[in-house]
């Protein structure tokens, strides 16, 4: 009798830990399949030879002074056995400002034309005589990044700095986030649905929060243009200031162009403006 | 009050002009107005009274001169990006040693994992 009972409490115990095995590896599936699902996420929005200019300007108590030129160039780039994407992103400071603080920055990534998974990045940047060069080499297999920093010292003099960074299966870098943003299902998502995505910057990884506040028609160079009003926040972090002062107007169309930005920082606030688009997918 | 109200003017009057030479000449308005601000009621205490008349006189000089040429830089300077061959010339040389390091990337086995 007693062994009866015994066997039987083994044999409840032994079907609720085969139940919850099944449960927990239907979850765990269900999970990979999803995540690839995002990770691997089609690339519907940004095709090669699309080109958008900017200028950028900061906000001096309600007086705009136009800082620089910012693009954002996209080409195709052939290796042997395959074709890949190049987003490329610059900043350069106008003529007047040059002799004051120079710009010139590049920021590159290069990425699977389908899905915009990253696999090779570069900064390069000049600001005032500061120099920095950044390269990450992404290795999606082992979920590593194989970073480069190479700095100038003051005597002009350079050293290098390299490390291997484990990164989580979502993370990108910033030019390829800001591309991802834009090949989002924006017209899916109700109004004030958010959405966090990692990004790999100075070696760290970061939360970017994307979150949709309205849609608004504003009065652009490329014309009137109804936009999805976004805003940005970085989690733990203080380069942006403020709560919903970060702001991002992309089109309400395929192209989902980034018309507008506007953004709140340690030394006041700026605003990025579209002066031209070409070469659109749709 | 005069001599604070010049001091202030003489302060703003030259903050306007030297911002007036810098990239950042549209703020320049700002100083103006204030060294404007200060050099009237200067010149109405002044009034029949011959001391500091010649101060408050440059005052308004320096700011009609900051004034102007901000004016003059607001309508006709136009913003033009400075010289990129550097860049243009550093972009090349990343992307021919991108392509290096992505030579034996297999695109097609990646995407369709």
């Amino acid at each position: 009798m007693i062994k009866d009972c015994i066997f039987g409490i083994i044999n409840v115990s032994i079907i609720v830990i085969t139940t919850k095995r099944i449960t927990m590896k239907f979850l765990i599936s269900t999970l990979i399949i999803l995540s690839s699902f995002f990770s691997l996420a089609q690339n519907k929005t940004i095709a090669a030879g699309e080109k958008l200019t900017y200028s950028a300007s900061y906000n001096m108590n309600g007086i705009l002074n136009e800082l620089a030129e910012v693009t954002m160039q996209t080409s195709e780039v052939k290796t042997s056995k395959s074709t890949l994407l190049k987003l490329k992103c610059t900043a350069v400071t106008y003529s007047n400002w040059d002799s004051f603080f120079k710009i010139r920055d590049l920021y590159e990534s290069y990425v699977s034309p389908k899905t915009l998974t990253p696999f090779l990045y570069n900064r390069d940047i000049y600001e005032g005589g500061y120099k920095k060069f950044m390269k990450y080499k992404f290795n999606h297999k082992t979920r590593t990044v194989a970073s480069l920093k190479r700095k100038t010292r003051r005597d002009g003099t350079e050293w290098e700095e390299k490390k291997s960074v484990k990164i989580g299966g979502s993370t990108r870098d910033l030019v390829t986030t800001l591309y991802h943003i834009r090949n989002l299902d924006i017209h899916k998502a109700s109004i004030g649905d958010s959405q966090s995505f990692t990004v790999l910057f100075d070696n760290k990884e970061s939360v970017v929060s994307i979150k949709y506040l309205s849609k608004e028609t504003i009065n652009t160079a490329i014309g009137k243009k109804e936009c999805y009003k976004l805003s940005i926040s970085i989690n733990n972090s203080n380069v942006l200031k403020g709560n919903n002062d970060n702001l991002l107007w992309l089109t309400a169309d395929a192209n989902k162009i980034p018309v507008y930005a506007k953004f709140k920082i340690a030394v006041g606030n700026g605003e990025l403006k579209i002066k031209s688009a070409t070469g659109l997918k749709h | 009050m005069k001599k604070l109200l010049i001091i202030l003017g003489y302060i703003a009057a030259i903050l306007a002009l030297v911002l007036a030479v810098t990239p950042l000449f549209k703020i320049a308005y700002i100083p103006s107005i204030l060294a404007l601000i200060f050099g009237i009621p200067a010149l109405v205490t002044s009034k029949g009274q011959q001391t500091g008349k010649r101060a408050i006189q440059l005052v308004f000089l320096m700011t009609i001169i900051a004034l102007a040429l901000t004016t003059y830089k607001a309508v006709f300077t136009e913003s033009e990006v400075g010289n990129t061959e550097q860049l243009e010339q550093k972009e090349d040389q990343l992307e021919e040693e991108s392509i290096d390091e992505l030579e034996g990337l297999d695109l097609d086995e990646i995407d369709n994992e």
